[in-house]
């Protein structure tokens, strides 16, 4: 019996990130799924947990982590199963180097377009006082600051200008990456490509003009090659919202340009 | 396989890779250039991506086998790697999340803010044509805001308050302890390279911190830190500063 508990919202962006590791590392865990769009990550159960009110966190025995990334490198030491980091010193170093890029320069710029679109509108018709409230309990300013945008659609047109900018930067990066390599930081796959993957398995749909078989066929085949695995299948039919079962596009076998479905 | 550090004054992330690379017993070329000056866009790997998009901003480049690496932390990791026999980590899974999720902390929350104060008290003087040569438009309008001058009120109240709070997290952290994770790591050097410049600009946050204090000195003495701060060719390397790290785009 596992003694590993995971809080996690769908499987997406950071939650995402140790589920898939800990899945493919072949770590039984208990889920425990949060609710982020009813605020659960806020409530004072979670809260005594991870008191950053962040998701996901893990515990495993008394021991609680945070931080994703961080995470699943320790998913990687902590249990035996397939190594998910490279042997050699550099490729190790660019796998870290990639999943940095992507948590703090691409990963927001997706995230802010993500919020603006899906997160805010899904939230929106809730109780006005009640969402007040909801905002008021996050723990840290920068996440308040984020929930107030998304909700009340506050994201200013440079704003989200900029983040389209940095989007069609980081698709030409990993179409070029992907050109160069099977997998995104090294010969195998790795930590990377769980983080890569949960930031861009819905690419060919959220940004039909800039990814797609045409422009971006590298970029296509790598994601295809991690959906096709059994981890990545069984991790994302845990995922509860449409936001996720995106995924699906994948199983189109040729996106061309504006044929997305 | 040789290894070619290029770096600046010994502050920020240029201090973490020195004080690691001597720390980790590895032996590398060392080539100083001018990072306030923007020379690192003249190395012959300006253009790789993982050099050139570098989240740090300004830092400095290792180069193995015609590759550039950027991210003081990461490097660091590498040359604990490649060195002689982990010194700069620590062994246990737990221990080393413990480590990376503080050196994330301290990258995501910490070094901008570090950053920005110290670009406020000493701006760079980088110039127009080197300008055109960054690869990264992002860190080129960091460019071209300190040359405009930083001095938003909000951001310079915001700065100051995440270093006071990174320096009561090492008070409470060193409570019983020599290092921030019991034994040496690079979270020493991490948490040092940001903040060891911001005791002159920011010294509310550093009274009455004497375990803080006691931790600043006990770093700087270590014979391989030494040996990175001799490298300075400025008088006080601690007040040179290049565009680091961005603020948080999300507020």
């Amino acid at each position: 019996m596992s003694d590993v508990t995971l809080y996690h919202w769908e499987p997406n962006a950071n939650s995402g990130k140790p589920m898939l590791a800990l899945m493919e590392k072949g770590v039984a865990f208990s889920s425990h799924y949060l609710d982020l769009l009813n605020f659960d990550q806020h409530k004072p159960d979670y809260l005594a947990i991870n008191p950053q009110g962040t998701i996901p966190a893990m515990r495993h025995g008394k021991r609680v982590l945070t931080e994703s990334t961080a995470i699943m490198e320790y998913v990687n030491e902590a249990f035996t199963g397939p190594q998910l980091m490279p042997e050699h010193p550099k490729d190790r170093w660019r796998v870290r180097w990639w999943m940095k890029f992507m948590d703090q320069w691409l990963g927001p710029s997706f995230s802010m377009i993500g919020w603006n679109i899906f997160v805010g509108p899904a939230v929106r018709s809730k109780d006005p006082d009640e969402l007040k409230a909801a905002i008021e309990r996050i723990p840290l300013p920068e996440r308040r600051t984020a929930w107030r945008k998304a909700i009340y659609g506050l994201f200013a047109e440079e704003e989200l200008k900029e983040s389209q900018r940095r989007v069609a930067v980081g698709i030409g990066m990993l179409e070029a990456a992907l050109g160069k390599r099977e997998w995104l930081a090294s010969d195998r796959y790795s930590l990377a490509d769980i983080n890569g993957f949960n930031l861009g398995y819905a690419l060919p749909l959220s940004q039909p003009k800039l990814s797609n078989d045409e422009l971006t066929p590298n970029i296509l085949r790598w994601l295809r090659a991690i959906y096709a695995r059994p981890m990545t299948k069984a991790c994302w039919a845990m995922g509860r919202t449409a936001m996720v079962k995106r995924v699906a596009i994948l199983e189109q076998q040729y996106i061309g340009k504006e044929q997305v479905t | 396989m040789s290894i070619t550090v290029y770096h600046g004054e010994p502050n920020g992330p240029s201090f973490t890779v020195l004080a690691a690379l001597f720390e980790a017993g590895v032996d590398a070329s060392l080539v100083h250039v001018d990072l306030a000056k923007g020379q690192r866009h003249n190395l012959a790997c300006a253009q790789q991506p993982e050099v050139a998009m570098s989240v740090e901003g300004e830092g400095p480049v290792v180069v193995v086998e015609d590759e550039g690496m950027t991210d003081s932390v990461f490097i660091a990791c590498y040359l604990d790697d490649v060195g002689k026999g982990g010194r700069l980590r620590p062994t246990d899974p737990y221990a080393r999340w413990e480590m990376m999720a503080w050196c994330r902390q301290m990258i995501e929350r910490t070094a901008p803010a570090a950053a920005y104060l110290g670009l406020c008290a000493h701006p760079p003087t980088g110039d127009h044509a080197m300008l055109a040569k960054i690869g990264s438009e992002d860190l080129r309008a960091r460019w071209q805001d300190t040359a405009a001058g930083l001095n938003a009120e909000d951001r310079l109240a915001d700065s100051k308050t995440k270093i006071a709070q990174a320096v009561n997290k090492i008070e409470a952290q060193l409570d019983g302890r020599d290092w921030l994770m019991g034994e040496f790591s690079i979270a020493d050097l991490e948490s040092y390279a940001w903040l060891a410049g911001m005791v002159e600009l920011v010294p509310s946050a550093f009274a009455e911190r004497p375990r803080t204090a006691d931790w600043v000195h006990r770093v700087r003495v270590r014979p391989a830190v030494a040996k990175a701060l001799s490298l300075a060719r400025e008088p006080a390397p601690d007040v040179c500063w290049a565009p680091g790290p961005e603020i948080n785009r999300w507020g």
